[in-house]
């Protein structure tokens, strides 16, 4: 595809179960590649939706396989704009997303894991849980600059892919 | 879902020993990973490298599976080891800090001409 490109939406639903999430992460990175996001990008994506989604399989529906996570993907030559919603059965998200601890897990301080939001704030330039229209459920929200802020030339957008 | 992992195991020299690792490191590689790693060690390897291809995927938990082989390899006094081209895996693995505990290069030959000084 040449750019400029229209902006497009993509939804998707999936079954709330491990493992459901890769056609998540292979349906976001196949828009991201039509856009022309670069493959370091996209890898930063892939791993960033699927840990979203895992996230609401694990937490947001508490593995309740009769549920969806729904993603709703919006694409333009700037950005990719993700939302993955879960029903919201594991109560309240997280409010603090806290630097795993890997020496804490190697002594067996801590738990093998806790890992997956600290990921995506890194990887994505914007990352937050937003408020439900309708007060249940959970919303997870994304953004990734097309462009870095090192390969744009601006400062307009927010972290991200310091490698 | 864990056949999405291939994984291979090779006896260097006795004393070094390569688990190829082809696919998708998740959840479901988990078995496969733990009954590689406790094979080699049995076998007396102490120099123990993970080999990942360029177009592996690893996510969150499958990064606390190699933690967990990190904690029972310093138990063991072992020295882990991984071999993998891609910059993607060599930058998670720098942000949540593995890179303290294996030593990371490009290559498996690299990885070998390390592990056998």
């Amino acid at each position: 595809m040449t750019s400029p490109h229209a902006s497009r939406v993509v939804e998707l639903k999936i079954p709330s179960e491990l493992g459901y999430e890769k056609i998540a992460r292979e349906a976001v990175a196949t828009v991201a590649r039509r856009y022309g996001f670069t493959d370091e990008r996209i890898a930063d994506i892939k791993l960033a939706v699927s840990e979203a989604c895992t996230n609401a399989i694990c937490y947001g529906s508490k593995g309740d396989t009769n549920t969806r996570i729904v993603v709703v993907l919006r694409a333009d030559d700037e950005k990719l704009d993700i939302m993955i919603k879960d029903p919201g059965y594991g109560g309240a998200p997280p409010g603090e997303v806290k630097e795993p601890n890997i020496h804490k897990m190697v002594k067996g301080e801590a738990r093998y894991g806790g890992m997956g939001l600290y990921i995506i704030q890194e990887l994505m330039d914007e990352a937050e849980f937003l408020p439900t229209e309708e007060g249940n459920g959970n919303q997870f929200h994304m953004v990734i600059y097309r462009m870095t802020n090192e390969e744009s030339g601006a400062d307009n957008h927010q972290g991200g892919n310091t490698p | 879902m864990s056949d999405e992992i291939q994984i291979d195991v090779q006896d260097v020299d006795g004393n070094t020993a390569v688990i190829n690792l082809a696919g998708d490191v998740t959840t479901f590689a988990e078995k496969a990973i733990n009954d590689a790693y406790k094979q080699v060690s049995n076998n007396g390897a102490n120099n123990i490298i993970f080999s990942f291809r360029e177009n592996d995927y690893i996510n969150s938990a499958g990064i606390a599976i190699l933690i967990g082989v990190v904690t029972e390899a310093r138990k063991k006094n072992q020295r882990l080891i991984m071999a993998m081209p891609s910059s993607h895996f060599q930058k998670i693995f720098r942000m949540v800090g593995l890179t303290q505990y294996a030593d990371i290069y490009g290559d498996l030959d690299e990885a070998l001409s390390h592990a056998q000084i």
